[in-house]
């Protein structure tokens, strides 16, 4: 017994002597391996198919472009089943066996959650997720600057709608959510802003997606008489609500999130109840660089790149290609520091596609700034490691969507500086 | 090569932490033939009585009392004990399925307090900052797994010795007799209800110990974390392994997460990166067959529970 505590205390003593060391090991060997985990099963399996497919293309503009600092890139995707624990086993097999320079994942906070405490902070490896909303990630300091994301958080869209609402006079408002990560974050941060921009909240009920009714939800949001609703979700459960809201008489005056500005929303309600209805969006997925991708996308997959973090999974594994050409070395610190110079001002505008990354790897070797505009359109990280972007306003006009107006950047930070002060 | 064993490291704290839930189910299941099917829910208590014990305090949260590490164990098997009582009393006298549905609800219904409890328990974002045993001292990733499983091994070996013990004792017998015959145990004198509380709770503890174990160890908990499928997990290692022996369910632990992660591994290696998008699932195929293949080949387990016959049947 004693032979083996001896050894298991020799083992500890010389790992703490040597981790340093291996960590100091950022020399430059080809392929440069950059890993994934995404939910390929399990609940999230039919919407991660296309981010996963988005991924790959990503690489392949990248390796079509020159690669990482003269290296091709090979790309390692694990499946995380939607369950923590195997997220977590499977990023951590990406950094320690394989060796992999950088990690992109995950989708549900739950799981990006535990992977960056126990995995990318701890091991210095820069993880930029594509679809993990939860505020705290990257405020909180667990993630010391490793971990970003290339959405914009809630709380630019519960900013807009809440200042949007506020300038149509919405009074006594329902709030109905769906009770994940996501609803939640928006409620709160709606809750924080509405009362200081003139409006004022009722009642707030959360639900659980995925059923078949909503009566029991909507009758308790009704009991507080409200005069507006605020419908914070997802458009399949959606068209439950809003239906059985204006059924049980509710009023027309709607604010909507941004995953309902789609078609089958809009039909599955029924336009003619959805004229004094509006919604937030991102207004960031406009613009020629959004455009070269949608066409790149569909003539691979030979379908449309709608879909929830097909665009901004594109743009988490360019950021890491361009910041890793960037870097002076592939250790986690340096590609942290070159992440936020792939958005330089005054740099020369880079686009998607292979032919923008192998332009924008010659500006880098020539020494120039560069200014990524990608997937999602123009893209800066804040202190946090957070996009922020303009949004717009939407509105449904006899049953087709219409972009009512745009709130720039400017006018996102002065509405920022006017509730947080 | 390090970097290998560094992973070793960390699989082989993950195969512990979900051992000591599997013995805590074997307990129940193995040798009393209590048919538990809320596992998570005990063990989410476990894990969340610890992280509010234990993280540093935070403005927009109720709990995170910063206390030392061994408070959080302590007190998540305290937790889990009295909530297992209580559970007990309401259900014990359900029998095989009707326990089943009944635990199963209440894990449900556990997971889904975490989930909406949010000033106690950070709802659907979780939290993080919770304590890690000895972590100024151990600063680096390898070095605190290390530890952790050095740590993890000791407290593995303790409860299996002290499991060992108890089932070898008069109270294990009277276990194994409720499992096979409960009437001819009550006949025997023996009060059926209070022996199958007494295994129902001090199971239900260690899978608050487990869950404890976890959340010091992955520093971050959130509710995703409990999710019904981690139940499915342990039954499948304590079926794998042997059900009523206790090395046989380490065992199970060990094959079942063992094909777990190394299926992963697997589909990342043979199928091309084209079909990638694809390739997770046939690592959920290859897991199923994997179970059934061994429950088809092995049907009582890995290690099978040891035949004890009578001395008078020898004499």
């Amino acid at each position: 017994m004693s032979k083996w505590i001896g050894l298991l205390a020799a083992l500890v003593l010389h790992a703490i002597a040597c981790t340093q060391s291996v960590r100091a090991q950022t020399a430059l060997t080809c392929p440069v391996k950059i890993g994934g985990v995404l939910p390929l099963t399990g609940s999230m399996g039919p919407v991660t198919k296309k981010i996963a497919e988005s991924a790959q293309l990503a690489i392949d503009h990248i390796n079509e472009g020159g690669g990482i600092k003269g290296c091709p890139v090979e790309f390692i995707l694990r499946d995380d089943q939607g369950q923590p624990t195997v997220g977590v086993d499977a990023a951590k097999y990406l950094v320690e066996v394989e060796g992999i320079k950088a990690l992109t994942g995950t989708v549900s906070s739950g799981i990006t959650g535990p992977i960056i405490s126990a995995v990318s902070a701890p091991s210095k490896i820069v993880q930029i997720s594509c679809c993990s909303t939860a505020t705290p990630f990257t405020v909180d300091g667990r993630s010391q600057g490793y971990f970003f994301r290339t959405l914009p958080t809630s709380k630019t869209q519960a900013y807009a709608t809440a200042a949007e609402m506020a300038r149509r006079g919405f009074k006594k408002t329902a709030i109905i959510y769906v009770n994940t990560d996501f609803g939640s974050d928006v409620l709160h941060f709606v809750r924080q802003s509405l009362p200081k921009l003139g409006g004022d909240i009722a009642i707030e009920v959360p639900y659980n997606d995925n059923q078949p009714s909503y009566r029991a939800e909507v009758t308790k949001a009704l009991g507080a008489q409200p005069e507006t609703l605020l419908f914070i979700g997802f458009p399949k459960d959606g068209v439950t609500v809003v239906r059985e809201w204006l059924s049980l008489g509710g009023t027309q005056k709607i604010a909507l999130s941004n995953s309902n500005r789609v078609q089958t929303f809009v039909d599955g309600v029924g336009p003619r109840y959805l004229n004094d209805a509006f919604g937030i969006d991102n207004a960031q997925t406009e613009g020629s660089s959004v455009e070269a991708f949608n066409k790149l996308f569909e003539v691979k997959y030979k379908y449309d790149s709608k879909g929830p973090g097909v665009h901004t999974q594109y743009d988490a594994l360019i950021v890491l290609g361009l910041a890793m050409n960037i870097a002076t070395d592939l250790g986690g610190p340096a590609i942290k520091e070159a992440v936020r110079k792939i958005h330089t001002p005054g740099g020369e505008p880079v686009g998607t596609g292979p032919d923008e990354f192998r332009k924008a790897v010659a500006l880098i070797k020539a020494g120039k700034p560069i200014v990524y505009n990608g997937a999602t359109g123009p893209l800066e990280f804040d202190a946090n490691g957070d996009v922020t972007g303009p949004t717009l306003v939407w509105r449904i006009d006899n049953g087709t969507l219409k972009v009512e107006k745009v709130l720039d950047i400017e006018a996102m930070k002065a509405l920022f500086k006017k509730v947080d002060g | 090569m390090i970097g290998l064993l560094s992973y070793f490291v960390f699989f082989a704290c993950v195969v512990l932490i979900l051992g000591i839930i599997a013995l805590g189910l074997n307990l129940q299941w193995g040798y009393t033939g209590l048919f538990n099917a809320g596992v998570v829910g005990f063990y989410a208590i476990g894990a969340y009585t610890h992280a509010v014990l234990t993280a540093l305090p935070k403005a927009d949260l109720i709990g995170n009392f910063g206390l030392p590490w061994i408070v959080g164990v302590a007190g998540a098997m305290l937790a889990c004990a009295i909530a297992a009582w209580i559970v007990a009393l309401a259900t014990i006298r359900l029998r095989d399925d009707y326990l089943a549905i009944a635990t199963f609800g209440i894990a449900t219904t556990i997971q889904l307090v975490t989930l909406n409890w949010d000033r106690l328990t950070g709802g659907s974002n979780g939290f993080s900052g919770i304590r890690r045993p000895l972590s100024d001292f151990f600063s680096t990733p390898f070095s605190f797994n290390l530890w952790y499983l050095a740590l993890l091994s000791a407290i593995t070996l303790l409860v299996y010795v002290a499991l060992d013990r108890m089932l070898h004792s008069p109270w294990g017998r009277v276990l194994k007799a409720i499992r096979e015959d409960e009437t001819a145990a009550i006949a025997l004198g023996k009060s059926a209800t209070q022996f199958r509380i007494q295994a129902f709770v001090l199971g239900s503890m260690l899978m608050g110990l487990a869950g404890a174990l976890y959340v010091s160890f992955i520093g971050f908990v959130s509710p995703f974390d409990f999710l019904p499928i981690l139940t499915f997990q342990i039954w499948a290692m304590v079926i794998v392994g042997g059900s009523g022996n206790n090395k046989g369910v380490l065992l199970g632990a060990l094959v079942v997460w063992g094909m777990w992660a190394g299926s992963g591994v697997a589909v990342a290696k043979l199928v091309p990166p084209a079909y990638v998008a694809q390739g997770g699932a046939i690592q959920v195929i290859l897991i199923g067959v994997l179970l059934v293949v061994s429950l088809l080949f092995r049907p009582g387990g890995l290690i099978g529970e040891n035949v004890t016959v009578s001395r008078s049947v020898h004499g």
